[in-house]
Parts: C-alpha cells; structure tokens; sequence
C-alpha cells in the first residue's frame, strides 16, 4: 500500500539521483568546446577522442586490467575464509572471517596512507602489482558477506548424500557446493570489479603518478584544465556499470541476493 | 579425516596470511611511521618522538578536526533523515520497480566519487545547469556558480552516502513486520502519526547504528571535499593525504590517520555497545 506522498517523494529522489547524469549526458554528446546544455549540436567526437587517443585508450585498458585481478583475488580469499568457517566452527576460522570485515569498517584514507607505507618499504611503490593486490584485498567485504548467504543456503542433506554416495571432500567441493554457490561467486566477483573500476583513492595514493587509472585520469583532468572529453568517460563509467549490473540482475535475483525476501 | 582437518587448517592460515600481510601489517607500519622524523629528503627517518602529534594540537589542526567532525556529523543525518522515508516508501513498491530501485542504488553506490562529483559540479556551473535553469524560470536574475561551496560539498557527500543508506536498510524495510501499522492505519490513524509511532520506534537500533556507519565513511570522503568545497570546507581526509603526497611528510601524515583510526573504532564500539543495548 503507497500512499501519494511516498509517490511524490519517490519521484523527487529518483529526478535528483538521475539529474546529474542526464547534464553530463548532454555535455557528453555536445559539439561545443565548452560546456553548455542543453547542447547546442550534437556530435559523438568526444566518445571518439575517448576511444582513439592513446592516452584514454591506455587508462581504460589498465582500469579494466585491474579490476578483473583484483576481483579475482578478493573472491579467491572470500571463498577461502567462508569455505573454512563453513566446514568447520573454529575460532580461528571466525578471527580469518572478522578480519576481512574490517576493510569496509575503516574510512579509505586509512587503508590508502597504510597500504602506500606498506609498498613503499616492500619496493613496489609506484607499481600496478601494488594496487593490484591492495584493491583485491581491501574490498574482500562484499563478496565475503555474499558468499556467506550463499553458504548459509547450502543445506546439509545434499552433501550428505553426496558423502554416502562415496565422494571426496574435493569432488563434493567441485560438483556440489561450486554450482551451487555460483550466483554469489558470480556477484561478489561482478561488484568488486566494478568498485575497483571507479575508485580512486587508494589507486591514486599507492601508484597514481605512474599508475593513471580512469578516475584518477578523470580527476587530474578537472583539476587542472577541463574536456568534454571527461564527460564522455564518465558516461562509459556509467554504461558499464549500470549493464554489469542488470546482466547480474538477470542472472540472479538481486533483491533476494541482499536479504530483502522473508524466505532468506 | 585427519587429512580434511589439515586441509581445512592449511586455507584458514594461507587466508589468514594474506589478510594479516596486506590489511593488518598496513596497518601497523602507519602507526610505527607516525612516530618517525620527517624527512623532506627521503619519506623518513627512523626516530621515535611525539612531535608528530604534539602537531595536530596546534590551531590550524584543531580547526579542521572540528570542521570534519561536523561535516561528518550533519551529513551523517542529513543522508539517514532523507533516505529512510525514501526506503519505506521503495519497499511498498511492487517486485519489479523495487528491482529497478536496486539496481539504480546500487550503480551509483558502486559509481566513482570522482564522476559523482564531476556530475555535480556540472550540474551546479554557471554556464549549465541549475544556476541556467533559475534564471529561466525567473528565480534568480544574475546567476553564479553554486560550487565551490560549503552547501555543494555536503550535496555531494549526502548524494554519495544515499546509495549506500539506502541499501543498508532496504533488507530490514523489505521484511518488517506490517500488522501493527496496518492495524493503526485501518482503525483511522493518520500515515504521519503511524511513522513517528510505529515504524520509527521499530527501527531506531539500525538507524542509529548507520548513522555512525554513515559518520566514519563521511569522514573518509576525499573527492568531493577537493572538487565541490573550497580550501576552507576541506575535512581532515584532504589534508591528510595534502601532508602525505604533496608535502611529502609521510610521518605528519600516518600521526593524523592514527588519530582518525582511533576516532573510527570510538564510533564503532559505541555503535556496537548500542547496538547490544537494544537487544534484550
């Protein structure tokens, strides 16, 4: 039952979420050098520079590089730490899990002014490893609570019966418990490759004057002399995230996926 | 079964290792830093004093700490006041809009900050936008640029932390139980009345609890400080990093990020204890 006030307020919010990027839209797909809106002449030639300049070309590359590593990485250990606790109730398995919920509790600065000491001393300071294994690491929260829902769905008669039928810890890993935790393996990996994409912090701070991802390309653009070019990557940010997340969306289903069914 | 036990103990130590290596040891190599000298030379030299710290009582730190704090606070309730009614009223929705609202927060929950602010200040120039936009519907005769601006940073922060409020309380809105609101709706009390007695009531332990979530991660923003305020809005986060990459004072640096990380478990443990209290 919606009352019309929930409705107005409902519409409001969504115009103000959406209003940003609707102006940047049209900045995007100006023809003019500066910016004006709503545009005078339409032209695609800055989603061209965007994708024929080297410059912007090789910012993506390594944006996208990035991401899938440390996704990689950040759900490898999230699996890992819930796989442990699930088979087995130990402390030590609750400490493993407790600590990959800390990154998430610290603000960015933190994590970002840690990890660049951290790879200054080790000597990758400046390198694309470094960020690498910082973003798979620091972003493990999210996939490591998804996962623990699809843990929690496993219910114990399927492996059981999968033991009496006589196999190993491993074959019932691979044939039972992967398939079925697949969806949340598929989410976790999906968000973290995303959040990777699009932060800026941290990437700038442990390798970003050699380093130059998207968004710290973006950034030192609007600092210091500004293109329409900018918006039109910003909008490729935009594309991108809003399709991985309605691929995901089709895939699996979202809403249950973060807790909001009765069943769950 | 030995074999599973060693098995099992193997991936809790290798995971434990790679946490412990990039997370914890992070960690404690800034708080080992901030007692260093700095160098302008190098990064810093190995010492232990406290002049680091006995740096950030002076005037100028002191300023900043309270600015941050009351950034951080006031955007910290803006965001929960705006977004909880929003979220009540997203769960009424039926299955398919609330799916098209999950996935509108979640995009710009996992959206840079860098293209948020970008939008913003786009959004807020003179030449575009809604400076244009009053000035057309007669509300503004000679309009300017809205940012940089105190007003346009906490925009850009409250924008940011919307997403992630939102998403936060969703999951508990979604389930909550309806009878009672129902019952008090039907028997003719009015929708206002229902909400401050009803559905606040029911929900006060995890509003609290994200408001101080929200608190830690409004102190933490760095972009929209930097692209929407004006020197004088900067939170501790811009100087911070200011001190660290820019005046290459790394030690000065780690000393205030200590200083923010104790603030940070303060908060948590409140909202932890707070949390605890409420339930019996």
């Amino acid at each position: 039952m919606i009352t019309r006030g929930q409705k107005t307020l409902l519409i409001c919010v969504a115009i103000l979420l959406v209003a940003p990027f609707v102006v940047v839209f049209g900045v995007s797909v100006g023809a003019s050098k500066t910016i004006s809106f709503p545009p005078d002449a339409l032209s695609a030639q800055w989603y061209n520079t965007l994708f024929t300049e080297p410059d912007w070309l090789a910012a993506i590359g390594r944006s996208l590089l990035i991401a899938a590593i440390a996704a990689l990485i950040s759900v490898t250990i999230a699996l890992a730490a819930n796989y442990v606790l699930w088979r087995r109730q130990s402390g030590f398995s609750k400490l493993v899990f407790a600590l990959g919920l800390g990154p998430f509790l610290l603000p960015p600065i933190i994590l970002a002014l840690g990890a660049s000491i951290f790879w200054a001393e080790f000597g990758w300071y400046g390198r694309m490893e470094a960020t690498i294994i910082s973003h798979g690491v620091f972003f493990v929260t999210l996939p490591l609570v998804i996962l623990a829902r699809g843990f929690a769905a496993l219910t114990e008669e399927v492996i059981e019966a999968a033991q009496m039928m006589g196999a190993t810890q491993a074959q019932v890993f691979r044939t039972v418990i992967l398939p079925l935790i697949a969806p949340y393996l598929i989410t976790g990996f999906a968000l973290v490759a995303i959040i990777s994409v699009n932060e800026y912090l941290i990437a700038n701070m442990i390798s970003g004057f050699v380093v130059e991802t998207l968004p710290i390309k973006i950034f030192n653009n609007v600092r210091y002399g500004y293109s329409p070019v900018v918006a039109s990557a910003s909008m490729l940010f935009v594309g991108i995230t809003v399709t991985v997340l309605l691929v995901l969306a089709r895939l699996t289903d979202l809403v249950s996926l973060l807790g909001a069914s009765k069943e769950s | 079964m030995i074999s599973e036990r060693a098995g099992t103990t193997a991936i809790s130590t290798v995971t434990f290792i790679v946490l412990a290596v990039f997370f914890v040891v992070p960690l404690a190599l800034m708080i080992i830093v901030s007692f260093y000298k700095s160098d302008p030379m190098a990064f810093y030299e190995v010492a232990f004093v406290w002049d680091n710290y006995a740096k950030f009582f002076s005037s100028f730190y002191y300023t900043v700490s309270v600015r941050s704090l009351y950034t951080a606070v006031l955007g910290a309730v803006v965001v929960v006041a705006i977004t909880f009614p929003t979220v009540l009223a997203i769960s009424e929705l039926s299955r398919r809009w609330q799916l098209f609202w999950i996935i509108l927060l979640l995009s710009l929950m996992c959206l840079s900050e860098v293209i948020i602010g970008f939008a913003w200040l786009i959004l807020m120039s003179e030449s575009v936008g809604l400076p244009r936009f009053l000035e057309w519907i007669g509300l503004w005769t000679n309009p300017r640029s809205l940012s940089p601006s105190f007003g346009a940073m906490l925009i850009g922060l409250v924008y940011l932390g919307f997403s992630i409020v939102a998403l936060i309380l969703y999951p508990q809105a979604a389930r909550r139980d309806r009878s009672i609101e129902e019952a008090a709706l039907t028997l003719g009390t009015p929708p206002m009345l229902v909400f401050f007695k009803v559905v606040l009531p029911a929900f006060r332990t995890s509003l609290i609890s994200v408001t101080l979530t929200m608190f830690v991660y409004l102190l933490g923003v760095f972009v929209m400080p930097t692209m929407l305020g004006r020197p004088k809005d900067w939170t501790m986060t811009v100087i911070i990093s200011d001190k660290a990459l820019g005046d290459a004072n790394l030690p000065l640096g780690a000393a205030l990020a200590v200083i923010m990380l104790i603030v940070t478990a303060l908060v948590l443990l409140v909202s932890v204890l707070a949390t605890r209290r409420a339930e019996p």
